[in-house]
């Protein structure tokens, strides 16, 4: 129960326990005997004024007596029978508040059985998604384990593709290194050539003079030393180029 | 809707034991004694005091006898305000039974309303009921409401018939569910007398006894209520739009700040409803539902704490 509820509940006992309880026994009697002295003397001085009425003859003691009492007993009738009437008309209030909750609680039943069956069947849709979000999960699962799988392989087909691009990068310098060699190689042997074609014009230009000299006495020869010498310079230019 | 019928029986038979002595002013035939009563809080002065009116009618003399009025402590008592709300405004701290002094003459035509007859204090609790609905529910419910069944909620508080109001009232607090609450809570806050106020302001600052003297200087003053606001009433809802339920603090905190005490200070005023201080927490719909007077209406007076 909500602390500021039986804060109120409690507050208005102690309340009643101050300012009513204590007084509502002596002002309820204080109230009834006021009630009753005053119908008392109203019907003592209506008895009196009567017996007057009646030529002048005053009404013995017991007479007066017994009309009191008569007159008290109406009135303590008459408000039983209010008391009766007004107990009635609570018992109808009570018996139409009694209706008034009864079609309350149908109504409120009506409405607690709607709401347990739109409750199952969300149960119902509820365990039905349950059911395929499972599903779901585990072909996630299965679809993480494939594409793990899949980058595991694609890591090794690059670690492989590296591996051969660094092998062909490999080749290719070798490949490089080959050519360059044999391109320099080749330009020895343009430079040895254009050397020997030097010399041999050399040679030729300083052959010729004494060929021509000598041809004035015959056919043209070239000395043989000169020969030797050039024999011997292209013989140690192709030894040198195959080492 | 109002489920708590305990608190609502409660309410209803809560009384305040009274005794009415005769201004001794008035000219007498004989001793006037003084008449006991059990007045009930949610009631009228003028509605219950008919056996008063007849008692001291007996002891003075007819003829001079003019509407009867009363009042406590030199203050008049406002017969159109609860009992219970005239109580714990001006006697909360008085000794038992509380006692009010009747008058016959001399009628304070600036403090009271005149009240020649019931029909004036049945128009009074109508129109209160009506005014408060229309805060409530567009004025919808009372206005779908027969004569029969306004009648039957005048009848129920004249002559204190809680079943037969009640059959008639749980309609006036129902509500949509969606809705959470009334439109508006229907509250009126009373505030104890003006130099009061000032007297309890000025105890944090000055000595008593200069205190006192300002008291009885100022005691002599006319219309010791506030006479430009006798109450204060706004619109408030239960439930803010974001749907926070509201509480009595909340309410006093938009409205009337100066009656909760400031953080870490004393508490220097009480927040009364129907005698007792609910908590500041209790939800104002609750209130509302439980804690009205049958007009409809949260009365909250707010009363300084009493310096004993």
């Amino acid at each position: 129960m909500r602390s500021w509820k039986n804060h109120v509940r409690g507050e208005l006992q102690q309340r009643d326990q101050t300012e009513k309880l204590p007084f509502i026994g002596v002002f309820t009697s204080l109230s009834q005997m006021e009630e009753r002295f005053e119908f008392r003397k109203t019907c003592l001085d209506d008895v009196q004024s009567k017996s007057l009425d009646r030529g002048g003859r005053e009404v013995g003691k017991d007479t007066r007596l017994l009309h009191l009492q008569l007159r008290e007993s109406e009135h303590l009738a008459e408000k039983l029978s209010q008391t009766v009437s007004d107990l009635t008309t609570v018992l109808y209030l009570k018996e139409a508040e009694l209706q008034y909750w009864q079609s309350r609680v149908s109504h409120f039943r009506q409405e607690a059985l709607s709401l347990a069956k739109g409750s199952n069947t969300m149960k119902a849709t509820l365990s039905e998604f349950e059911y395929t979000v499972e599903c779901q999960s585990k072909e996630l699962a299965a679809l993480r384990t494939e594409q793990k799988g899949i980058n595991q392989a694609l890591e090794q087909a690059c670690r492989e593709k590296e591996e051969l691009l660094q092998r062909w990068m490999e080749e290719k310098r070798e490949e490089a290194d080959r050519l360059n060699k044999y391109n320099a190689a080749q330009e020895r042997w343009q430079r040895f050539a254009k050397q020997l074609k030097k010399h041999l014009h050399n040679a030729r230009t300083k052959e010729f003079v004494p060929i021509v000299t000598s041809s004035w006495c015959g056919e043209a020869e070239m000395p043989t030393s000169v020969i030797q010498r050039i024999n011997n310079t292209y013989r140690g230019h192709s030894e040198h180029n195959h080492v | 809707m109002a489920d708590d019928k305990d608190v609502l029986r409660d309410v209803w038979f809560g009384r305040i034991p009274t005794c009415f002595l005769l201004n001794q002013d008035e000219v007498t035939e004989r001793e006037a004694e003084p008449y006991y009563l059990l007045l009930p809080r949610v009631s009228y002065l003028t509605l219950v005091t008919d056996k008063v009116k007849k008692h001291f009618h007996k002891v003075i003399r007819t003829d001079d006898a003019e509407e009867m009025w009363f009042e406590y402590e030199g203050t008049p008592l406002k017969w159109h305000y609860p009992i219970g709300v005239l109580f714990d405004l001006h006697a909360s701290n008085t000794v038992l039974p509380w006692s009010i002094t009747v008058h016959f003459k001399n009628f304070p035509e600036r403090d009271l309303l005149h009240c020649p007859s019931h029909s004036v204090i049945e128009a009074h609790f109508m129109s209160s009921i009506k005014e408060a609905d229309a805060l409530k529910h567009k004025s919808q419910v009372v206005n779908d409401m027969q004569k029969k069944d306004h009648k039957q909620l005048w009848m129920g508080l004249q002559n204190d018939k809680f079943d037969q109001f009640w059959a008639m009232n749980r309609k006036l607090m129902e509500y949509p569910t969606e809705d959470g609450g009334f439109r508006f809570i229907p509250f009126r806050i009373y505030q104890h007398s003006l130099h009061t106020f000032i007297a309890t302001f000025l105890l944090c600052f000055v000595p008593v006894s200069a205190v006192c003297s300002y008291c009885s200087d100022t005691r002599s003053l006319s219309s010791p209520t506030l006479s430009d606001r006798p109450f204060i009433q706004k619109q408030f809802r239960p439930v803010s739009p974001e749907g926070h339920v509201h509480t009595l603090g909340d309410l006093l905190k938009e409205v009337y700040p100066v009656a909760l005490p400031n953080e870490g200070g004393p508490k220097r005023f009480q927040v009364v409803i129907h005698g007792i201080e609910p908590l500041l927490e209790t939800p104002l719909q609750w209130l509302s539902e439980h804690l009205s007077h049958p007009d409809s209406f949260l009365h909250i007076c707010v009363i300084p704490v009493p310096s004993d």
